[in-house]
């Protein structure tokens, strides 16, 4: 999958390169408007992140471009503009999802794998893992065939997991996800314990392996053995 | 409201420049009195005794020259303020006041009397002339009436003229008066004062003038730092979070560089979330969450339950909630939610373990109960940013102030009691 990252400032590029390489994303970057505007009319991707704030100009002139083009390339605007009006301006001219800086990469991978899924498979949407199937529109989940009860929150969770495999996740990343908007109201993070232990009980009861290691006492890590 | 302050300010420097005015012409009426007296009398006493040295010549030039000793007699009958008396030994004419019974009256009259020698026929005799003059005790009193009548009508002028004065003179300082009381500078950028031809209170209006603009603009100028540095601390921070949670890849960390970095991610959370807390105070500030609305209490309490619910599990708290049916209020969404969310927060960070929550709703009120340190809580501060009740705690002082300042935007008003070991946190709509 080739992912397009347009972001002047070259740490966040890097960090957010970094983390996407080893889940089989090809990335590219670039800083400038108009470095961006060369790649996206020669090339496609399946997903361009796009800084708003750029040092030659107003990121959704990328959205405009885009649609001048007919191109179909998910957007997905990171900024650290977080007003309702940028994010519904963004929304409106073509943008897929909005993620406020500063986000957990793990966050912005599985925003990703959401938007390549909606844009690719026109709905089929199941992801698996081994014996693990998650059927991202029917919101269930099947073991070796057998569906299992889960709640919203702990099919969240599993989906995050799993789209981080082979990642550590710290707990706020996993809090953070969970909770949402009313992440910033967190003050401590000791829920995730609860919502991790009754979805490994469930996973556990219906035979599935347990791929679920702790990390030193703190992090999470999807694994296959 | 306006006119009853108004009125009473009108009083207030009416009363003061009265009674200054009441001093002073009392003052002065009581030392122009006796003053008034003395000199009205020596002025009489001068007018009497002319006349009666014009009588004398009269006397002399007329009547002196024809008299005989045998009309004197005569003469003193038909005479009643002019007599020629025995002769008293008197040489010198001599002035001086005396008495005599008024058969008319019937009493004691004041005279001035004027006693002369005249030689008549060769023979000493003593002339008197005496003019009547106006009781002493009259002369008083009628200077008394005089001066008091005289004081009544100052008074009554200073009253209507320091009247007129303050409704029209000071009208403008009232107006700008009136302004000032009324300027908030989070709310009003300038304030607009009512010309007038007074020099000094058009000063009066250019030094408000320039007092609320500097003030406006320093209080702009800073709450636009506050948000920029907000603004500009979430790409450095985001750089940090990413580069964070690369290094927590690494297969070569060993368990305490792991907790290391754990650590430093925790704290960049608490990092994120003051920069958002602050710029949500600035935002509040800069008026961006303008649009208002009904909004349902009741619902925004209901959709946040159960994410808090969830929360307080952690801590074996325990939520009951005692809603009383749709409960509007006016409000701008965001804010509605984040003064709840805020509240609710608040009662689960200040918690104890197995603690509990209770939340009340009624038509004009929403209280937040919760238990936690059995002290009261310190209320001079509360409110105020940065202040911490707990250092130690993870929160960052901020969640009371929105509470706050969300409250302040909307009208409502913020109480806190501690009631039958609770901490409780009223919001009047």
């Amino acid at each position: 999958m080739k992912i397009l990252i347009i972001e002047d400032e070259i740490e966040i590029a890097t960090s957010v390169i970094n983390y996407l390489s080893s889940n089989d994303f090809l990335c590219e970057s670039a800083t400038t408007l108009k470095g961006a505007i060369e790649k996206i009319v020669l090339y496609s991707y399946d997903c361009i992140l796009l800084d708003l704030m750029l040092t030659d100009g107003n990121g959704f002139k990328i959205l405009e471009a885009l649609k001048k083009q007919n191109k179909t390339d998910g957007v997905i605007i990171i900024s650290a503009k977080d007003t309702l009006e940028t994010k519904i301006e963004g929304l409106t001219l073509g943008a897929d999802d909005y993620l406020t800086k500063p986000f957990h990469l793990s966050e912005l991978l599985v925003r990703i794998q959401a938007l390549v899924r909606r844009k690719q498979f026109n709905g089929k949407n199941v992801i698996s893992f081994n014996e693990i199937e998650i059927d991202t529109i029917s919101k269930s989940v099947k073991i070796k065939g057998m569906k299992i009860e889960f709640t919203k929150k702990e099919m969240d969770l599993l989906l995050f997991l799993i789209g981080n495999k082979n990642k550590v996740l710290s707990k706020s990343a996993i809090a953070e996800h969970l909770s949402g908007d009313m992440a910033d109201m967190l003050d401590n993070h000791d829920f995730v314990y609860a919502h991790i232990k009754n979805m490994k009980k469930k996973l556990k009861e219906m035979g599935a392996t347990d791929y679920l290691k702790s990390v030193y006492g703190t992090g999470y890590k999807w694994q296959d053995e | 409201m306006e006119q009853v302050i108004n009125g009473k300010m009108n009083k207030k420097l009416l009363q003061k420049t009265l009674n200054y005015y009441f001093i002073y012409a009392l003052v002065i009426l009581i030392t122009v009195g006796p003053v008034f007296y003395i000199i009205s009398n020596i002025l009489y006493e001068d007018d009497a005794n002319e006349d009666l040295y014009a009588i004398k010549k009269q006397f002399d030039k007329f009547t002196k020259d024809d008299l005989t000793i045998m009309d004197i007699t005569l003469w003193n009958k038909f005479n009643r303020d002019v007599n020629l008396e025995k002769f008293n030994g008197i040489q010198k004419d001599s002035l001086f006041d005396h008495s005599y019974y008024d058969a008319l009256t019937k009493e004691n009259e004041p005279f001035r009397v004027l006693n002369a020698p005249v030689k008549i026929e060769g023979k000493w005799f003593t002339f008197s002339a005496k003019i009547n003059m106006v009781e002493k005790e009259n002369l008083i009193g009628s200077t008394v009436i005089l001066f008091i009548s005289l004081l009544v009508l100052l008074i009554i002028g200073f009253f209507i003229i320091t009247k007129i004065i303050s409704k029209k003179l000071w009208q403008p300082f009232y107006a700008a008066l009136d302004k000032m009381e009324q300027f908030e500078i989070d709310k009003s950028t300038s304030v607009k004062l009512i010309k007038n031809t007074t020099e000094e209170f058009n000063r009066l209006n250019s030094a408000i003038d320039s007092l609320i603009h500097k003030n406006s603009s320093i209080y702009q100028s800073q709450r636009e730092f506050i948000e920029n540095a907000a603004h500009e601390l979430q790409t450095p921070i985001a750089i940090f979070k990413g580069k964070l949670e690369n290094i927590l890849q690494r297969n070569d960390l060993n368990s305490e560089q792991f907790k290391l970095i754990d650590d430093l991610n925790n704290t960049t959370t608490r990092l994120v979330k003051l920069n958002k807390n602050l710029l949500v105070l600035s935002k509040i500030d800069s008026n961006s969450y303008n649009e208002i609305e009904k909004i349902n209490i009741k619902d925004i309490i209901n959709n946040q339950l159960t994410f808090f619910n969830e929360q307080a599990l952690s801590k074996k708290i325990d939520i009951t909630t005692e809603l009383s049916n749709e409960v509007e209020a006016k409000s701008n969404h965001f804010l509605a939610e984040m003064i709840i969310s805020n509240l609710f927060l608040n009662t689960i960070n200040h918690n104890v373990l197995n603690g509990q929550v209770i939340i009340k709703l009624t038509n004009h009120s929403i209280t937040f109960a919760n238990t936690g340190i059995l002290i009261a809580l310190q209320t001079e501060k509360m409110f105020e940013r940065f202040s911490k009740s707990n250092p130690s705690s993870q929160g960052n002082g901020l969640g009371l102030s929105i509470i706050k300042k969300i409250a302040d935007t909307n009208h409502w008003s913020v109480n806190y009691y501690f009631m039958d070991r609770m901490h409780k946190f009223e919001i009047v709509f």
